[in-house]
């Protein structure tokens, strides 16, 4: 059979007894033991050639591109395993069909039990890393399903939990290792990366896959520190626990030492790493396990010390070793499973596992208690039984191992822990089935059908045979498994009980001697254990984790706090980080350019700006003040483009300063007139720190640049040179904008009035519902001047009004070849009626002009667009500009450019643009004056009409559409809300205001 | 306007046409009572064109003077972006359906954004990379704020904004930098300044400041910082949204510009990225571990993830990015059937995103339970799922690049990060009994939650030519 059906048979299989479980228990068990003895036929069919140190492979491409293959292959160490097992396996299939209750669903059991079981072969005949690393993991997932079998349980619950982080997040480190052995060997294949020990133990990387791996060994198998998950596994079924926890998924970790021993082992990482672990946990869970009064829980212990000191004998790094490591294996799995079925058959009969409540079983289940006794006695090392052949084996070895460089450490502690191992065996024996017969058993115990016994009396009997005529009945098996972990030329001794007196023998006699002594003197030291503190594994597991959980917290606690500030601090130093690092990086060129002479002129303007700009920062709580000085960074770099000389960029920025300073004003009306004060002084450095630095590096970076020569000759020279030939005119900045760029000036006229739309929109909301009462309910914060339109003012505005506009025309058509154009004008004539609103206010200068802004705003996208499909009809692409010279009589020459279609489109967008914006906000302005004056006397005197009949006193329609417009469309939104709120205004006091005109 | 450029750039332009008239036909005739009909329309739009570009629809080759390149690179990001979006669009239906808030303009939104992310992987341009990126972020920032009378929602499409903008400026910065010193806005222009002598300071200034600002696309940290909020905030659907089609896109274009206009200089910015992906999956994994609710949870995920994805470009090879496209898609994968999931977890017809709600979920509803399962082990990458090889993927390429400590460094993340995945499990097999969750589901939902975890099991087994797929577009990109 080939070793890939073998490990698919039990996967394919465990369908089996979930459709079977219908028909009956027996069935799934039948099914399900089936499946296990097919497939354990098939591997056994492969025994001849296994011990005759062949290797059968078979090899599949899975995804080549990974360098995932799925082969498999059948070695000895693989055959060894696989046997185990698939025997264990089908002798718990048939305990478990007698142990698990009626109402218990026996059929998911199976089919879990044989998905376990598939993981496990699939591991121990991968060839391939990834391959392993997927079965790894399954057995994992399948061993939590196990685990948690008994849902009702908490400690099931717990223990499913603990077992899988643990031994999940070791396998997911092993992944790393497992890629960089990959890495190092040049494949992913086993049977490649135990040919390259050369490569993998010179390599700098060995020491951290070495690390990586063992992570997942270790804590799969339980080796200290992560020892703890173990026993507390222990709640699931016997079955699980004797399979799992003593036989097969603890043994992985094992297995995978072994697998990969002939390229990680003889190194002296390898052997402080692993050898000291390895004693480390057989001394500490062997003391434990004295103590434990639950028998599973004092076998779950005395698991760990035996794979201890199975990790111990690999970590040797000896060939002898490695032969003593596999034959323990071979032993423990025989006796321990054993045990285990034993103590579930105790608490199946007796309903309890306490030690304290058992004790002269023997005479009432002497079956059961014959079987706990041969496999205890093998397990505390006794003559005649298997354990005392390897422990004897790893006491000899422990006995010539020096530990820097001191010669009795090792010897000692094998020791100490071959005395545990001893007291505890005798205890589980002794406590249990030994003494007086009691008649307080919880339920009276009895032995049970032969079904359930037959299993670990099977056990007991090889565990016999094997002690009485080792080479007879494991030699070969030993020597197959030995040879394949060594990689082959091994020449082993035979196993035999008699070396003479070897100081092994003398420890071994020490410790059953010290063992028997231990557990007479047990109350006391019992009494002893009991008072002295000790840490609790499980609670420095839960305050690791909640310690990790809090630490967590704290970081997502400080790094998102919600708060934007917060935010945009990671994000500045983020960038300023970034800044750095490609400063620091890149090798910066000699400077090529000079520096421009400072003048005092540039300094004064350098000064001031410098000045202004840090006002704004330290006065902005009081937000009219820092508009101030906003404007004043605003005309110094107006200042600033014509000092080097541009003059149609600064006369642009200086409209554009002019409008945004008085919307924004009419804007800040409604909103506090301080900023609140957020953070404090502490915060303020830290801000002001960071801020700093953050315009230190642009600054720098920006000095930087400017003092070297761009790669390339930049753009403006073909602009300069072009500009009159291609364009028609004169002014390189409008000819960008109405024809180099003309499209972009398109997109963003558009843009622009959409903007003012969303203003309108925005406004509109605002004037409905909450937003409208809280309005309306709105005061002024700081007292008004008394005169609401100064005269001064008024007059002002009336006589610069034509004199604005008539400069409006004038910038617009000189653009095309001197400083102005289309932009620009619309600005100035936007200036020129935003100031006669502020003068007389919104209704009245409403009232005398007739232009609705949305068209206005239509009108300018359109004329532009008509302009840029104007070109189409000369055969040239959209927006290509035409000019061409015209002579009128009477008048010179002039030149006449298809641009100034398109420069009017721009001025009519931004004058509706700029107009709607203002509108939208004086809306506000007035709904907020309906709170502050009962009527708005000069409206109803310009139109008597407006005023609503049925809303006597309420405010007009609205004013912002021509009235016309307003009646055509019904219009009249923003009112209904008036009604209820006219009780705000009844109890103004406040006089009414005369007419102004 | 040549064929050859027409026919490259046909589905988007197709696309573009289907937004407006869906647009104004919407607003001309029941406005938001067309919104059901309109969303399954466009996610059958979206599905066909995924499967017609994906089977060749529209010519390879550069368009527009080589602003616009359709090839097997942007071919395969471009279906995944369609199918993701369709997928995402069709399981939040019932959602918005019985909350209020289908309205037209979402799909409609959608399908912008989408046309957005198509731009951005096709761009070869840094002028039509800015124009696609921003097309996708304006349409992402509106239907973030979707949910207007929650405060929550319009914070979180505000920060989104606020940020967003900051980034974008970062981004132009660059851009601008970029132009300015190696005189061409052309990727292939830019690529071959860099070729032809050392790597211009001022370049070298913009390649960084404009992966910063792509960065906040893919929140990556320290710009990831939107994140959490926003996908707590948004909507359930808006969220699902989120964690598929965008990031894809945005990694997809990091490759673009990395590989198109820097791959001469793959360590230098291999160096950037490898900082973010490395920070990235530690803030991903490590913050997480805290949180309660599963659409945060969700958001440091993808930190995480995106972490692991920017590994492979790190690799700065073409199994590098090969790893990186089988991962985003992967991860994709898993996240349209997670957030069918979320969608459907609800009490007292509330929407509930409490992790601790799921406490015994596996009791109430055995098949969706081990649908989860699958998926959030995929998500932690533990094998056999898909999500492993994804995972595996990345790594190896890393590591084959030389980058053998952030290997390391990425392996003991995801072990951190395994952690809030597999305590989702353990509540939902183990947890305690409590107040329970209900999990009503469209079959639509019902079938890209078991279709997702379906693909996360047998993914192990083949890709059925995904891998292909994705080589042939590494080699595109990568000459």
């Amino acid at each position: 059979m080939s070793p890939a059906l073998i490990a698919a048979l039990p996967f394919l299989g465990a369908v089996l007894p979930a459709l079977l479980i219908r028909t009956g228990r027996s069935h799934a068990a039948l099914a399900a033991g089936a499946v296990s003895g097919l497939a354990l036929l098939g591997l056994l069919l492969h025994l001849p050639a296994a011990l005759a140190g062949q290797v059968i492979t078979a090899k599949f491409d899975w995804l080549p591109w990974l360098g995932l293959n799925a082969n498999f292959m059948i070695d000895g160490l693989g055959m060894l395993f696989a046997t185990l097992i698939l025997g264990i396996g089908l002798l718990i299939i048939l305990y478990a069909r007698f142990y698990l209750s009626n109402q218990d669903p026996v059929g998911q059991f199976y089919t879990y039990l044989l998905l376990f079981q598939g993981a496990m072969v699939g591991i121990v005949l991968s060839d391939n890393i990834l391959l392993l690393l997927i079965f790894w993991e399954l057995t994992s997932l399948s061993s939590f399903l196990l685990i948690g079998y008994w849902k009702h349980l908490p400690e099931g619950r717990q223990g499913a939990r603990m077992a899988l982080t643990v031994t999940g997040l070791g396998g997911l480190s092993m992944i790393a290792g497992m890629l960089i052995l990959g890495n190092i060997a040049g494949s992913y294949d086993i049977s490649q990366i135990l040919l390259a020990k050369e490569a993998i133990q010179s390599s700098d990387l060995y020491l951290p896959a070495l690390i990586l791996i063992l992570g997942g060994a270790f804590t799969k198998s339980a080796q200290f520190p992560f020892h703890f998950w173990l026993p507390h596994a222990m709640a699931a079924p016997t079955p699980v626990s004797a399979y799992l926890h003593s036989a097969t998924m603890v043994k992985a970790g094992l297995f995978l030492m072994a697998r990969l021993w002939p390229v990680l082992a003889g190194t002296p990482e390898w052997f402080y790493i692993v050898a000291t672990t390895g004693l480390i946990t057989m001394l500490i869970a062997a003391k434990i396990a004295i103590f434990k009064d639950d028998l599973k829980a004092l076998l779950a212990f005395s698991t760990v010390s035996h794979l201890g000191l199975v990790t111990f004998l690999l970590g040797l790094g000896t060939k002898v070793g490695a032969v003593a490591a596999v034959f323990h294996i071979i032993n423990h799995a025989s006796f321990k499973a054993a045990l285990f079925m034993s103590a579930g058959i105790v608490d199946h009969e007796a309903h309890t596992r306490d030690l304290k409540r058992l004790g002269g079983l023997r005479h009432l289940m002497p079956i059961t208690a014959t079987i706990a006794t041969i496999a205890a006695l093998s397990m505390a090392g006794i003559p005649l039984f298997n354990g005392f052949l390897s422990k004897e084996m790893m006491l000899e070895e422990a006995a010539h191992t020096a530990w820097l460089g001191s010669p009795y450490v090792v010897p000692v502690l094998a020791a100490i822990a071959a005395l545990f191992s001893a007291t505890y065996s005798f205890r589980f024996i002794a406590h249990g089935f030994f003494g007086p017969v009691r008649d307080d058993y919880p339920h009276k115990p009895h032995d049970p059908p032969f079904g359930m016994w037959a299993s670990p009396a099977f056990l007991a009997t090889l565990v016999v045979l094997i002690g009485v005529m080792p080479i007879t009945f494991a030699g070969p098996f030993v020597q197959m498994a030995a040879n394949a972990v060594v990689g082959g030329d091994l020449h082993m001794h035979p196993i035999k009980h008699w070396h003479g007196v070897t100081p092994a023998l003398i420890i071994s006699g020490i410790a059953v001697v010290g063992g028997l002594i231990l557990l007479a003197s047990f109350k006391p030291l019992k009494a002893a254990w009991e008072a002295t503190p000790r840490p609790e594994a499980k609670a420095i597991f839960d305050w690791i984790v909640g310690a990790c959980g809090a630490a967590a917290d704290w970081i997502t606690a400080t790094l998102h706090n919600g708060s934007m500030a917060r935010y945009l601090t990671l994000f500045t130093i983020g960038s300023v980080a970034a800044g750095f690092w490609a400063f620091s990086g890149g090798g910066l060129g000699p400077e090529t350019r000079e520096m421009l002479p400072i003048t005092p002129v540039a300094l004064v303007g350098w000064v001031m700006l410098v000045t202004a700009s840090a006002s704004v920062v330290a006065f902005h709580h009081n937000r009219i003040l820092a508009l101030v000085l906003i404007g004043i960074v605003g005309l110094i770099v107006s200042i600033c483009f014509i000092y080097l000389s541009a003059p149609d960029l600064a006369l642009t920025q200086i409209s554009v300063e002019v409008v945004t300073a008085v919307l924004m004003l009419l804007a800040l009306n409604f909103l506090p007139k301080r900023t609140k004060r957020g953070a404090g002084p502490l915060k303020h450095v830290w801000h002001i720190a960071i801020a700093v630095v953050t315009g230190l590096g642009t600054g720098g970076l920006i000095y930087t640049l400017m003092m070297r020569d761009f790669a390339f000759e930049t753009m403006s020279k073909y602009h300069l040179v072009n500009s009159h030939t291609l364009g028609g005119g004169d002014n390189v900045v409008n000819v960008i904008l109405v024809d180099f760029r003309g499209y972009d000036t398109y997109g963003e006229v558009t843009v622009l009035g959409i903007a003012a739309l969303v203003i309108f929109a925005l406004t509109e909301a605002l004037l409905n519902g909450a937003s409208s009462k809280k309005l309306i309910a709105w005061r002024p914060d700081v007292p008004r001047a008394g005169d609401k339109h100064p005269i001064m003012l008024l007059v002002g505005t009336r006589v610069m009004m034509p004199i604005a506009l008539l400069v409006g025309v004038f910038i617009f058509l000189r653009g095309h070849n001197l400083p102005g154009g289309g932009f620009i004008a619309g600005l100035v004539v936007s200036i020129a009626l935003v100031m006669q609103y502020m003068a007389s206010g919104f209704a009245w200068t409403q009232a005398r002009q007739k232009v609705y802004y949305h068209v206005l705003i239509g009108l300018g996208v359109l004329a532009a667009g008509i302009t840029g499909i104007g070109a189409w009809f000369n055969g040239v692409p959209f927006l290509t500009s035409d000019y061409g010279y015209v002579k009128l009589p009477g008048l010179e020459k002039f030149e006449l450019a298809t641009a100034a279609g398109f420069d009017l489109g721009v001025f009519l967008g931004v004058v509706g643009s700029v107009l709607l914006a203002l509108g939208g906000l004086s809306r506000l302005a007035r709904r907020a004056a309906v709170g502050a004056e009962p009527v708005h006397a000069h409206i109803i005197a310009e139109k008597p009409e407006a005023r609503s009949p049925e809303q006597p006193g309420a405010f007009p329609p609205e004013t912002l559409l021509p009235q016309r417009w307003a009646q055509a469309r019904g219009y009249t939104s923003a009112r209904q809300d008036d009604a209820d709120t006219k009780p705000v205004k009844a109890k103004k006091t406040k006089p009414t205001e005369a007419e102004e005109q | 306007m040549t064929s050859a450029d027409f026919s490259a750039v046909l589905p988007e332009f197709l696309l573009a046409l289907f937004a407006m008239a869906a647009l104004l036909g919407a607003v001309y005739t029941g406005k938001d009572k067309t919104a059901g009909a309109l969303l399954w329309i466009t996610v059958a739009v979206m599905v066909l064109f995924g499967v017609w570009i994906g089977l060749g629809g529209g010519a390879d080759g550069a368009a527009f003077d080589g602003l616009f390149i359709s090839d097997a690179f942007s071919r395969f990001a471009k279906v995944a972006i369609l199918l993701s979006a369709a997928a995402v669009l069709a399981m939040s239906s019932d959602y918005l359906n019985r909350r209020g808030m289908l309205r037209f303009e979402y799909p409609i939104l959608i399908t912008l954004s989408v046309i957005g992310m198509m731009m951005m992987v096709s761009s070869g341009d840094l002028i039509a990379l800015y124009m696609g990126l921003e097309l996708q972020s304006l349409s992402l920032y509106v239907v973030a704020a979707m949910r207007r009378d929650s405060a929550k929602s319009s914070e979180a499409g505000l920060k989104y904004f606020v940020l967003g903008s900051l980034s974008s400026g970062m981004l132009l910065y660059g851009a601008s930098m970029v132009y300015g010193f190696a005189g061409t806005t052309r990727f292939d222009g830019i690529i071959t300044v860099i070729e032809a002598g050392h790597l211009p300071v001022g370049v070298l200034f913009g390649m960084v400041f404009m992966l910063v600002g792509l960065a906040f696309k893919v929140s990556a940290v320290p710009f990831h910082m939107w994140t959490p909020d926003v996908y707590e905030g948004s909507p359930t659907p808006v969220t699902a949204f989120f964690a598929t089609a965008p990031k894809m896109a945005a990694m997809a274009l990091i490759a673009r510009l990395a590989f198109d206009a820097f791959g001469h200089v793959p360590g230098e910015w291999g160096q950037v990225i490898a900082a973010l992906a490395l920070a990235s999956m530690f803030v991903g994994s490590i913050a997480a571990i805290g949180q309660r609710n599963i659409k945060r949870l969700m958001a440091y995920s993808s930190i995480g993830h995106m972490g692991f994805a920017l590994l492979g470009l790190t690799a700065g090879t073409e199994a590098g990015v090969q790893a990186t496209l089988l991962y985003m898609t992967i991860y994709v994968a898993m996240n349209v059937g997670t957030f069918a999931f979320i969608l459907s977890m609800e009490r007292d017809g509330q929407p509930v995103t409490d992790i601790t709600s799921l406490n015994m979920y596996a009791k109430k509803e055995p098949t969706k339970a081990l649908a989860m399962l699958v998926l959030l082990f995929s998500l932690a990458g533990v094998p056999p799922m898909l999500g492993f090889f994804a995972k595996f993927a990345v790594l190896n390429a890393a590591l084959q690049s030389g980058y053998t400590y952030l290997v390391i460094a990425g392996v003991v993340a995801s072990v951190i990060g395994a952690f809030y995945y597999l305590r989702i499990v353990y509540f939902m097999y183990f947890g305690e009994e409590g107040e329970g969750v209900e999990t009503r589901m469209q079959p639509v939902q019902l079938g890209l939650l078991v279709a997702s975890a379906l693909v996360m099991v047998l993914g192990a087994l083949s890709l059925f030519g995904l891998e292909g797929a994705a080589q042939a577009a590494a080699a595109a990109l990568v000459q």
